[in-house]
């Protein structure tokens, strides 16, 4: 299966900004031990991850009455900006599970990809 | 020895198994239960006639898996394309087929278990679907035993089973390092049930006990697979006190509390069991959490099941059990159960100080404690106030009978 996993909030883990050049360089770290943990699994492939950028530099896009609008900012609904994402094929749920341990402790939404071209 | 109704026992002693074993070969939870459903309609049919097969299951399992490819044929016809279970790949490159029950097939019931238990699924679907899939309890049963009606129970398991296939939920055993943490979700499921069982909110019934023998039956058999796993053996102990209690627990009708019950109606060979149980070696090693609280309150229960009368019951040991299980679990109920044995062991002004900041808005049952013990400290006035409160907020025909007993002794 194929797996977006949505870099949600913050959780317990420092906002990027307030964090020390050496809590950043942790948490680079973490980043890398899961790509590498990926890497290393069978039937596991990272087919992207980016990072975002800020809130402020997000864009809403909305259909209403036949007509797009777009507002400022990120989709109301989400209180905290998203950070960052994963596109992933995975076996399983506990598979990704399992990997998504590697990275610093971050809410995150999965949410499996629908597969058209079946 | 021919039992009264052959079919009827296969089906609850093999319908997990039998499934469990489907669902590894064909990876379809959509197609499985109603070809089960249709094998043992079939067998309904034709055993009376023919006579009962030698292997039964074996039987049913053909049956089914005949039923199953059949479908199959039907919709590669069709061209229709349907999202397949998600199966660890070691588990589909064997690519084996299992005509028997055998060793393989405890794996596969582990694996079935651990799917309908996952920690992704809300816990009452969980619960509902464990009872189905591994039981294979009738919808109508569960939808009476979790008091929804039948439409909403089938539409809860139908939910359930699509999220699994749609989720990516696996029909796997995850390894050692998180196993024992699935164990306790399988554990917390299969206690959901039980208690729903032995509390019900509302309606007339007191308990249900079949709903909490249903649970134990549960636990058994994943604890066949995993004899010595912590949190199952303390569950299974825990379960079985509380269980030994239920026919002296209501008498005409009418709730029965602890210290009034007729202890010649407690079942003395599941008391003696979860004696054994709670003694366990692998009870005295590192365990989980959720595996410690199990362990204190059942070693609580078991205070009551042995105290020779209520009068004789150990209290001050009891509060000490609830110190422990308050540092393990500081939940608001584990807090209640504590004051009501404070109260026993030093008087009902230590109970209702030990009350104080306790709150569970979803129950009647501080109110009812309060009343009791203010009822008990000679403080009448408050003591019906607080009945008042509890009668209001109780959903349960014959607590609330109780409850309005209690406040018309006061006067």
């Amino acid at each position: 299966m194929k797996y977006l996993v949505l870099l949600i909030g913050d959780g317990e883990v420092k906002p990027w900004s307030d964090q020390t050049s050496d809590e950043q360089a942790e948490a680079m770290g973490l980043f890398q031990a899961f790509d590498e943990a990926c890497a290393a699994r069978d039937g596991v492939e990272l087919l992207a991850g980016e990072a975002l950028a800020e809130a402020s530099d997000a864009t809403t896009l909305r259909t209403r009455g036949g007509q797009l609008q777009l507002t400022e900012g990120p989709y109301a609904e989400i209180v905290e900006s998203m950070g960052g994402f994963y596109l992933i094929a995975a076996p399983d749920l506990d598979v990704l599970v399992d990997l998504l341990g590697h990275l610093p402790a971050y809410d995150m939404q999965i949410s499996p990809v629908v597969d058209v071209s079946a | 020895m021919t039992p009264v109704d052959p079919l009827g026992e296969v089906v609850r002693e093999e319908w997990g198994r039998l499934t469990a074993l489907l669902l590894a070969r064909y990876r379809r939870l959509d197609l499985v239960e109603d070809a089960l459903g249709d094998a043992i309609e079939a067998a309904a049919r034709t055993w009376p006639v023919d006579g009962v097969p030698d292997r039964p299951a074996a039987w049913l399992h053909t049956a089914a898996s005949r039923r199953i490819i059949d479908r199959l044929r039907t919709e590669a016809i069709a061209q229709r394309v349907e999202p397949l279970l998600v199966i660890e790949a070691a588990r589909r490159e064997g690519g084996r087929v299992m005509a028997d029950p055998g060793a393989l097939v405890e794996d596969d019931l582990l694996r079935l278990v651990l799917m309908c238990s996952h920690p992704a699924l809300a816990p009452e679907a969980a619960s509902a679907l464990s009872l189905r899939l591994v039981l294979g309890v009738p919808t109508p049963d569960i939808a009476r035993l979790f008091l929804v009606s039948e439409s909403t129970m089938a539409a809860r398991l139908t939910r359930a089973k699509k999220r699994i296939v749609g989720a990516g939920i696996p029909f796997g055993v995850p390894d050692a390092s998180v196993l024992p943490d699935r164990l306790d979700t399988v554990a917390q499921t299969a206690y959901l049930a039980f208690t729903a069982g032995y509390s019900p909110g509302t309606g007339a019934d007191l308990l249900r006990a079949s709903l909490s023998g249903e649970a134990i039956r549960l636990v058994r058999s994943v604890l066949a697979m995993r004899a010595d796993e912590p949190v199952l053996v303390s569950l299974l102990a825990l379960m079985l006190f509380q269980h030994s209690r239920r026919d002296a627990r209501v008498r005409d009708g009418r709730l029965v509390l602890l210290p009034d019950q007729d202890r010649q109606r407690w079942h003395d060979d599941e008391i003696t069991q979860a004696r054994a149980l709670i003694d366990a070696p692998v009870l005295r090693g590192p365990v989980t959490r959720q595996a410690a609280a199990y362990t204190i309150q059942a070693r609580i229960a078991a205070e009551h099941a042995l105290a020779p009368s209520a009068a004789e019951t150990r209290w001050e040991h009891v509060v000490r059990l609830h110190d422990l299980l308050l540092e393990v679990a500081p939940t608001p109920s584990s807090r209640l159960a504590r004051a009501v044995a404070v109260a026993e062991a030093r008087g009902p002004a230590a109970g209702l100080a030990a009350l104080e900041g306790v709150e569970i808005p979803t129950t009647h049952r501080i109110a009812a404690v309060r009343a009791e013990l203010l009822a008990r400290a000679g403080e009448h006035d408050a003591a019906r106030a607080a009945y008042d409160q509890a009668i209001a907020a109780c959903r349960n025909e014959v607590e609330i009978a109780h409850l309005r007993e209690r406040r018309q002794s006061l006067g």
